[in-house]
């Protein structure tokens, strides 16, 4: 934000930037004021979710679109092996994780409570995708704390054997360079050897994240908005940013990823340092690879719900600012934006097996960042629990399924594939996500409007077939 | 005859066949004058029929006595041969060299081609300048149909009837042609309905380093200008380059003999520089090696899309000249063949709906690419993958198709035509077993009898059978101007062309064909609601007659 006599130049978080012209200097002065002060508010409680209240509807009963516990039920093939454990119903085990996960049946709390001990925030090994096709797993934790001294659990061991129980080998994703990996020792983090780990294969994959990631949103965004209209100038600065780098690294590692479990026929752990961001990125990215029910609409957001925000993203922190902000940079990453952005690639690659479309991508990419309604508040589940978010606040996974909603975001050529979609990830199949980057271009209205218009042939269609 | 004596092996067994996205064939391989030709062992069914001329080079390569032959392709395919037996190997290879270089025009396919379908409408005879003349005739009588050329004699690579100002004659246009490049004196491209303006295009004047000039050269752009209104000057070279011209007889419009034009220099590359690019393009497009930055920057090193840009600005200004100043405009480069082509055909684009229709466009690829002169068989004799000593091969219609591809991609509803039909006339004019865009001139088809000795594309691509395939289900006629936007930003690699057999379309395909069922659909019900409204509408007018007592 720029106030200058007069004119006050907005940069919205979903890039849109406006501009105010407004008579007068000091009353220019007082309203750049009053506008830095409230777009900086802390208090969770102070936010806007807090305080919208939608003409057509009241506070649903029913908050977000469905629980662990109805995840698990429902899922019968998994009770055999696997049960739900509520050891973490304060919160007190992990803090970040929900008040029940999914654990292998021959596991005591017990157990549970002391591996949580030996990993990176309380994160346990909890599983994320059960493979029906042939009974193999996707879990997911933090990074061990070995530290130094070279520490050993023996109930993290026990619990990472359990995982493995009739199978000769697992696969563990590290999603950081080997020598990083080491490195973590000296802050007291660290990764399974495998002396102790015997039946682990070990895979390194480096991905960037946190400062990284921002840093490189950044320099993509000012490549967009560049005006200077000179080609080798603009692919230098897309090639710099390395942002389609890190869309390339998301969906091979996810791939690999879903290798393991549909190819190789192996349970597989993934994890990174704190196991909130990249683990997260690539759990759910490989689940849409292999597992057709998360890409219908209702899937893919059931699937969010659980990896992101059960899983504990820490969307407060990692959204409080994004590429245009002057402030001094924390914790923000637009990991959240990044899945988004390689959703959207696995959309352009396979146009029929996705259950919605671009304009829910869009969606959910603004409302991450700022919003009216409550779900992508705080940081994990137990701070929504804490600030009453799910009484006092609207549920926007519930409003996008509305009826009057749903069709806006569905995929009119949707064809459900019992099959397992491997996205090319060969530089030349990516494409920088113009409908998110150049969105507030002249060009952008124009296409919209244009698959407005096929949208509405579509609805008519579908209002016309069923009369 | 000729073509026996080239063939060493005119077949071979137990070839086969690699091609992408498309299971391994095994089969026989056949070598005629013309084509290579495998039929599967399975079921006799030809797999490929490719012609000798679409071949831009071959390799081959032997793993003990197996040999194969790698065969790239003008339209970017590579497939490859492995043939049983070395001796066999070699012949069939040196035999396709031999015939895939054949330089003679009467040696082409398309005059041994007989078409199996039955010819509706002659293609030959569907874009005849004197047709296309009658309309303008209908808006203006401003202008005539100069027969002049008739012979050829004046400029060689014109057509034999040129449109040019109403008050000028032939002996003028005589003095005017030895004072342009080639020949080639400017005469009319495009009539802008709107407001009367025009575009023209010529050679360049030869000026040279003694400030030559040329009155009626003067005097017959001067006639395009309304009384008080200047014109605009389009080079397409820089004011540098233009300078140099000079040195070698050639040069620009001087502000002195030309005051009432104003020069705009722009700068759109040419030739060889064009052909290196393309090579680099493709290159990086086969990089199997992962790497995003080295794939971002091998893209920019090829420069591939600032021609394309700089292509499309230009046009652009030519168009915002005419219909926005309402000024006319005349266009050239050096020769007038090719950068002045894609300029003056690109702004129609912009500006006549009418050529966003099919026939419109094939109207405007005639008039303006084979008819107006540009030298196909020269541009198009190699393309990416060839290994000999480039002499005046440059995708210069290539550049036209991605940029009127761009165009298509930002208005995908203003185009009567889809992404094939555009990938198609790329494809036939590098290799076709039709006639159309043979030779360089109107004056070498007609000296070869073209149009009685081969067929036309456009009588095969104008039966309802092909059309199909062509048309945008999105189309939606309009009669606006399209301005398409230049920023670098929203120009992207035309992946139906340069990606094509780098990945597999199928699912693109497929979303495609959907989108066409789901438009027709709604179309057919659309047309039910229609037909049960007049029902209803009728049944409501008959109620009234059975209440009344």
């Amino acid at each position: 934000m720029s106030g200058s006599s007069g004119t006050i130049t907005i940069k919205c978080k979903d890039m849109r930037v406006i501009q105010f012209d407004i008579p007068g200097m000091e009353q220019c002065l007082n309203i750049a004021h009053s506008i830095e002060i409230l777009s900086c508010l802390d208090n969770v409680c102070k936010m806007y979710p807090f305080f919208y209240k939608p003409t057509d509807s009241n506070l649903p009963k029913q908050w977000g679109l469905s629980t662990p516990e109805t995840h698990y039920s429902k899922m019968k093939d998994l009770h055999k092996k696997w049960r739900l454990s509520s050891v973490n119903r304060d919160y007190s085990v992990c803090p970040s994780y929900p008040p029940a996960v999914i654990v292998p049946s021959s596991i005591g709390d017990d157990v549970l409570i002391k591996a949580a001990k030996f990993r990176q925030g309380g994160r346990f090994p909890v599983l994320c995708y059960y493979h029906r096709k042939n009974g193999m797993v996707i879990v997911r934790s933090s990074q061990p704390l070995t530290g130094a001294n070279r520490k050993r659990c023996s109930e993290d061991e026990l619990l990472l054997q359990a995982v493995i129980e009739g199978s000769d080998k697992g696969y563990i994703i590290d999603m950081r360079s080997s020598q990083q990996a080491q490195q973590a020792w000296m802050t007291g983090g660290g990764f399974e050897s495998k002396s102790c780990y015997e039946r682990w294969k070990r895979l390194h994959r480096h991905m960037e994240r946190g400062k990284v990631l921002q840093e490189s949103l950044i320099k993509l965004v000012e490549a967009c908005s560049d005006e200077s209209h000179n080609m080798d100038r603009w692919l230098s600065k897309l090639e710099n940013s390395k942002w389609l780098s890190h869309v390339q690294t998301a969906l091979s590692t996810a791939g690999l990823l879903a290798e393991c479990v549909e190819r190789d026929g192996h349970s597989a752990l993934v994890h990174g340092y704190e196991g909130t961001d990249c683990s997260l990125l690539i759990s759910t990215l490989a689940q849409l690879i292999v597992d057709p029910s998360c890409r219908s609409l209702e899937g893919f957001l059931a699937l969010l719900e659980r990896e992101w925000l059960q899983g504990g993203h820490p969307f407060q922190q990692r959204c409080a600012h994004s590429a245009f902000s002057h402030a001094r940079l924390q914790q923000e990453s637009p990991v959240f934006l990044l899945l988004l952005d390689s959703v959207w690639q696995l959309w352009r690659q396979f146009p029929l097996a996705l259950g919605f479309s671009e304009v829910l991508l869009l969606r959910l990419a603004t409302e991450a960042y700022a919003s009216d309604y409550g779900t992508f508040l705080c940081n994990n589940d137990q701070e929504r629990c804490a600030a009453g978010v799910k009484d006092r606040t609207h549920c926007l996974f519930q409003s996008l399924l509305k009826p009057t909603e749903r069709d806006y975001y569905s995929n009119p050529l949707y064809e459900p594939t019992e099959l397992a979609i491997w996205p090319s990830v060969h530089p030349q199949s990516l494409q920088l996500w113009k409908g998110f980057f150049l969105r507030w271009t002249e060009q952008a209205r124009l296409l919209e409007e244009v698959q407005e218009e096929i949208r509405n042939m579509v609805i008519k269609w579908g209002k016309l077939a069923l009369s | 005859m000729e073509f026996a004596e080239l063939i060493k092996t005119p077949r071979a067994d137990g070839v086969v066949l690699h091609r992408p996205f498309m299971p391994n064939v095994e089969g026989t391989l056949c070598l005629t004058g013309h084509h290579l030709i495998l039929s599967s062992r399975q079921d006799n069914t030809e797999e490929l029929w490719l012609l000798h001329s679409n071949i831009d080079s071959i390799e081959k390569r032997f793993v003990g006595s197996l040999g194969s032959i790698i065969v790239k392709c003008k339209d970017l395919r590579v497939i490859q041969l492995d043939i049983p037996g070395m001796e066999e190997c070699l012949n069939i290879a040196s035999s396709i060299e031999a015939l895939s270089t054949l330089d003679s025009v009467s040696l082409m396919y398309p005059f041994f081609y007989r078409p199996m379908f039955e010819v509706l409408e002659d293609g030959w005879n569907s874009f005849l300048p004197q047709n296309a003349f009658k309309g303008l005739e209908s808006m203006t009588d401003e202008w005539r149909l100069s027969e002049v050329n008739k012979d050829f004699s004046v400029c060689s690579s014109y057509p034999s009837l040129v449109v040019v100002p109403k008050d000028v004659d032939d002996d003028a246009l005589r003095k005017v042609a030895t004072f342009r490049h080639g020949g080639r004196f400017p005469v009319l491209s495009y009539y802008h309905s709107k407001n009367g303006m025009v575009m023209m295009r010529a050679g360049q004047p030869l000026a040279g380093t003694n400030g030559r000039r040329c009155k009626e050269d003067e005097k017959l752009i001067n006639a395009t200008l309304r009384p008080g209104k200047r014109g605009y000057i389009i080079d397409t070279r820089t004011i540098n380059v233009a300078q140099q011209a000079k040195a070698r007889g050639g040069g620009f419009e001087s502000e002195a003999n030309y005051p009432q034009w104003r020069r705009i220099h722009k700068s759109i590359e040419r030739y060889n520089v064009l052909q290196e690019s393309l090579i680099k393009l493709v290159e990086a497009c086969n990089d199997q090696s992962h790497s995003m930055d080295r794939w971002l920057s091998k893209l920019e090193a090829s420069n591939w899309l600032s021609h394309v840009r700089e292509i499309l600005t230009t046009a652009c200004l030519a168009a915002q000249c005419i219909d926005r100043e309402g000024a006319s405009v005349l266009v050239h480069g050096t020769e007038g063949t090719d950068s002045t082509l894609q300029v003056t055909s690109l702004a129609q684009i912009i500006l006549d709906p009418s050529c966003r229709t099919i026939k419109g466009f094939q109207r405007l690829v005639e008039r303006e690419w084979i008819q107006a002169g540009h030298p196909f068989q020269q541009r198009c004799a190699q393309s990416a993958y060839s290994n000999s000593k480039p002499r005046h091969e440059a995708p210069v219609f290539l550049l036209f198709l991605d940029c009127v591809w761009q165009i298509l991609r930002q208005f995908p509803c203003s185009f009567e035509f889809n992404e094939s039909f555009l990938v198609l006339l790329f494809e036939h004019a590098y290799a076709s077993q039709f006639g159309t865009f043979l030779c360089n001139c109107a004056a070498e088809r007609a000296r070869l009898f073209l149009p009685e000795k081969t067929v036309s594309l456009w009588s095969w691509m104008n039966r309802p059978q092909e059309l199909e395939h062509l048309t945008n289900p999105l189309y939606e006629a309009n009669s606006l101007v399209i301005w398409p936007s230049v920023a670098p930003q929203s120009l992207l690699l035309w992946e139906g062309v340069f990606l094509r057999w780098n990945r597999s379309s199928k699912c693109l395909d497929e979303a495609y064909d959907e989108m066409v069922h789901i438009i027709e659909y709604n179309k057919e019900l659309q047309n039910k609601v229609n037909c049960l409204r007049r029902q209803l509408a009728e049944l409501e007018t008959d109620e009234p007659v059975l209440r009344t007592p």
